[in-house]
């Protein structure tokens, strides 16, 4: 049986900070998925925040987050985050990441959405990218081991500790237990429960699923981040990096409408806000062609796009056939970021003994209601490196976890009976198959759990998912030989976002108010008497149980959210 | 627009012999090879595959396309058709295959190790560079790992292509302590290494441009 003291599970960048960290003291493994350098995080454009510059300060770091956030956001957690962060962009520069430059040799920023100053650190448009693949060549110098194409399938918990986990290796299709002390989770996002959507194939909410199926408490699951400017019809981001080097927005009469929405802010008022600005303008027939806006960066000139946004460039041309420096671009909003996850402390702690949780697939909250650009990339190293130290101590001071053959044979048995019964036929023969069920999956939750949300509408949602869910259990999972058996792993995932999707739409129902990046036709107004708090959900006997929790409030009191 | 694609299926577990399958697909013009392939694994879900991001930046989806090795993301189906009429998808030449189109890159991650692929970074760095030089890395560091260089380019010698486009993106960074050294763990003359920078940016998914040996000639 394999063993590690700690086991990181995900190899983004909140994986890879974790692992690091945690391998100066312990024995550390690295189990993803995809490829490490396959991660998400990858295709991040925009930037990291911190508070580098002589004008800035954590103060306004805080403050910004805070009231981007809606309030929603825990103000000790995002006290951290801010703070932390001009150290971790250093400490990732003297790693060797290639960051643009100023012209005295600092690490270049930029303005990103509903920050007070240039804040997001970033190299050209492949911020993400680069320091992705720095952390990857420092996981090798420190020969973490790395399981790559590795799933996670089951937390091992055993007397509510956990000890190990149940792994699938997909290459050769076999299960495998790992005992472990501490697990940390950093399995990312969970967009694919969203017809349109900015995030990768891989990004299908795993790690909160497996998470909650254990008993650990997730939060603030209805808090969706909508992007505004993602490729009309493939949803390929446009990094808000092109609207912080100078783009426009504008409707069909070639007016910027943000001018009636944030009359300050503008285009870089905070994501909610102008992902329901655009909607609004193409609701009122003012979209172009009915059904998107442009953004337009032609003023910004050829040298400036070629310098600062080179891959915005490529993928325009490439995917929509478009280029930025001629011809303004056709977006529309799309599903990009999950602010709830998997609730836990500053230290990456969640209520289960045993494991942790850092990146997108946890909740601290620093995001609140809505996350600002520029400030995910900061949590992921920020947190992972802190849940990377965490580990490591609990790995030093705790004695390994009992795990007792009745478990392991129990969850094998339970495991390889699943990944068996598709036989060599599998799935299909009655008509309904997983890729049905995702289809009917995802655009009800676009349509039905998106930008705008009514009551009766999520009830519905409600109602529809219950039925997928029925569908779901009575199909055969897919068949054929098990490695690399993709169709096995997406059955899988579609039972994960299926959980997933009931917590946000039954999350977004309960709340009747609105909120950051969750907004109510019927409940316009953000309730801070009923509303200010935290949204816990478990798993109950009969489905998701859900309760209030409690928002830090340290230094800034809520107070009306202007752009 | 509807397409033909001719897929290389093996599956180690029950075929003896590689051989083609055909699906006819919907696809848009516009629409990328892997939108056909996701198509196509709809129809028979045991095809085997990698892919992510779908915006070229993961690195997962390099395969053959009608014989050249490219992203599967990044190819337009109306560009591929236009080629022939079929799409020909097989795995990466040069890469062993251990299912359909998926084919074993542990040689290939491990291949990094040669050039020792990380800054070792020098005690006195400041944390300061100049914007000019910092520019230069910047081509050699948007390298997605995706092993088209391994599957489409030859050169002599034991370190691999992608390894020497790691190697030499290490080799431009001030912050390095191994200075020199650096070229010679590449262990190749530094005339074919000017061949290769310029062959990699005709043949790599990115166009990836390295200013190696640029004004000597
Ligand atoms: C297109 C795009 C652009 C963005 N740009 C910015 C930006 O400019 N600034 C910013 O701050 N934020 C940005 N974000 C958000 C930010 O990139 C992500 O929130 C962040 O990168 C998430 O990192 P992570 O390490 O938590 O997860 P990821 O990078 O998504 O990694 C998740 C890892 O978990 C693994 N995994 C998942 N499930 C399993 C499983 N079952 N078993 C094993 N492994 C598993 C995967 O293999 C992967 O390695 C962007 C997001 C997108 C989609
Ligand atoms: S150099 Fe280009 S072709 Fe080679 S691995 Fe990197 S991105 Fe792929
Ligand atoms: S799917 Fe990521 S490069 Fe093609």
């Amino acid at each position: 049986m394999l063993m590690h003291e700690v086991l990181v599970v995900g190899g983004g960048l909140a994986g890879l900070m974790a692992a690091l960290k945690a391998a100066e003291k312990a024995d550390v493994a690295v189990l993803s998925k995809v490829y490490p350098t396959r991660s998400h995080s990858g295709a991040a454009q925009g930037g990291f925040n911190a508070a580098l510059g002589e004008d800035d300060s954590i103060e306004a770091h805080i403050f910004d987050t805070v009231k981007g956030g809606d309030y929603l956001g825990d103000q000790d957690a995002i006290e951290v985050l801010c703070s932390e962060g001009p150290e971790v962009i250093m400490e990732l520069e003297r790693m060797g990441v290639p960051w643009t430059r100023t012209p005295e040799g600092k690490v270049a920023q930029r303005s990103l959405g509903g920050a007070g100053f240039p804040r997001a650190c970033f190299a050209a448009d492949f911020s993400g990218h680069v320091v992705l693949h720095t952390l990857y060549e420092q996981v090798l110098r420190r020969r973490v081991k790395i399981y790559p194409e590795w799933y996670l399938i089951d937390l091992l918990v055993e007397g509510g500790q956990v000890a190990g986990v149940l792994a699938y290796d997909f290459p050769r299709g076999r299960l495998e237990v790992i005992r472990t002390k501490v697990v940390v989770l950093a399995t990312g996002g969970c967009g694919r429960a969203f017809a349109k959507t900015t995030n990768a194939h891989a990004n299908t909410g795993d790690g909160m699923a497996i998470a909650y199926r254990a008993g650990a408490i997730l939060s603030d699951m209805e808090f969706v981040q909508f992007h505004p400017t993602t490729l009309y019809g493939t949803n390929i981001l446009i990094s808000e990096a092109a609207r912080g080097e100078g783009g426009y927005l504008r409707n069909a009469y070639g007016e910027r409408f943000m001018a009636h929405y944030a009359p300050q802010k503008m285009e870089l008022a905070p994501r909610d806000v102008v992902s329901r600005a655009i909607f609004k303008e193409i609701k009122e027939g003012r979209g172009v062609a009915g059904r998107y806006v442009h953004l337009d960066l032609t003023h910004l000139g050829e040298a400036k796009i070629a310098e600062r946004l080179p891959q915005v460039r490529d993928l325009a041309m490439r995917y929509a056939g478009v280029d930025p420096a001629r011809e303004p671009v056709p977006i529309e909003p799309a599903q990009h970021y999950s602010m709830g996850g998997v609730r836990t402390d500053v230290w990456g702690m969640t209520n289960l003994p045993g494991l942790l949780a850092a990146g997108e697939v946890a909740n601290v909250s620093v995001h609140g209601a809505n996350r600002l650009g520029g400030n995910s990339l900061l949590e992921t190293v920020v947190f992972g490196r802190r849940a990377g130290w965490k580990a490591a101590e609990l790995a030093r001071q705790e004695p390994w976890p009992s795990l007792t053959s009745s478990t392991l044979k129990r969850a094998l048995a339970t495991w390889d009976a699943l990944l068996d019964a598709g036989g060599e036929e599998g799935q299909g023969r009655n008509g309904d198959s997983a890729f049905a069920i995702r289809r009917e999956m995802t655009t009800l939750m676009t349509e039905q759990v998106g930008v705008f949300r009514t009551g009766s509408e999520l009830e519905d949602a409600v109602r529809k998912l219950a039925q997928l869910r029925d569908r779901y259990q009575r199909l055969k999972p897919p068949g054929g030989s098990r490695p690399f058996n993709y169709a096995l792993m997406d059955y899988l995932e579609v039972g994960y976002l299926l959980d997933l999707c009931e917590i946000i739409a039954k999350g977004a129902l309960r709340r009747t108010e609105s909120r950051g990046a969750h907004y109510r036709l019927d409940y316009p107004r953000r309730d801070d008497q009923n509303w200010l708090c935290h949204t816990f959900v478990r798993r109950g006997e009969k489905g998701p149980e859900f309760s209030n929790g409690p928002v830090k409030i340290t230094r800034y009191a809520p107070q009306e959210r202007g752009y | 627009m509807r397409v033909t694609l001719k897929v290389s299926r093996f599956d180690p577990a029950k075929d003896r012999q590689p051989y083609l399958q055909e699906f006819v697909v919907e696809v848009g013009e516009k629409q990328t090879v892997l939108d056909a392939l996701l198509h196509a694994w709809e129809v028979d879900p045991t095809l085997s595959f990698r892919r992510s991001c779908r915006s070229a930046i993961c690195g997962s989806c390099a395969v053959s396309i009608n014989g050249r090795p490219a992203l599967a993301c990044q190819t337009l189906v109306g560009s591929a058709v236009a080629e022939g009429g079929v799409i020909t998808l097989e795995p990466l030449p040069h890469f062993r295959r251990l299912k359909d189109l998926v084919v074993d890159l542990e040689p290939f991650f491990a291949s990094l190790q040669a050039v020792l692929p990380w800054v070792v970074t020098r005690e006195d760095h400041d944390g300061l560079m100049d914007p000019e030089v910092a520019r230069k890395l910047e081509g050699p560091a948007t390298c997605i790992l995706c092993g088209v260089c391994d599957a489409a380019i030859e050169v002599a010698g034991e370190v691999k292509p992608a390894a020497l486009v790691k190697g030499l993106r290490l080799a431009l960074d001030p912050r390095d302590a191994l200075g020199a050294a650096r070229l010679q763990l590449m262990k190749v003359p530094p005339e074919i290494l000017r061949l290769f920078v310029r062959e990699l940016t005709q043949k790599c998914p990115k166009g990836i441009k390295i200013a190696f040996g640029e004004g000597e000639s």
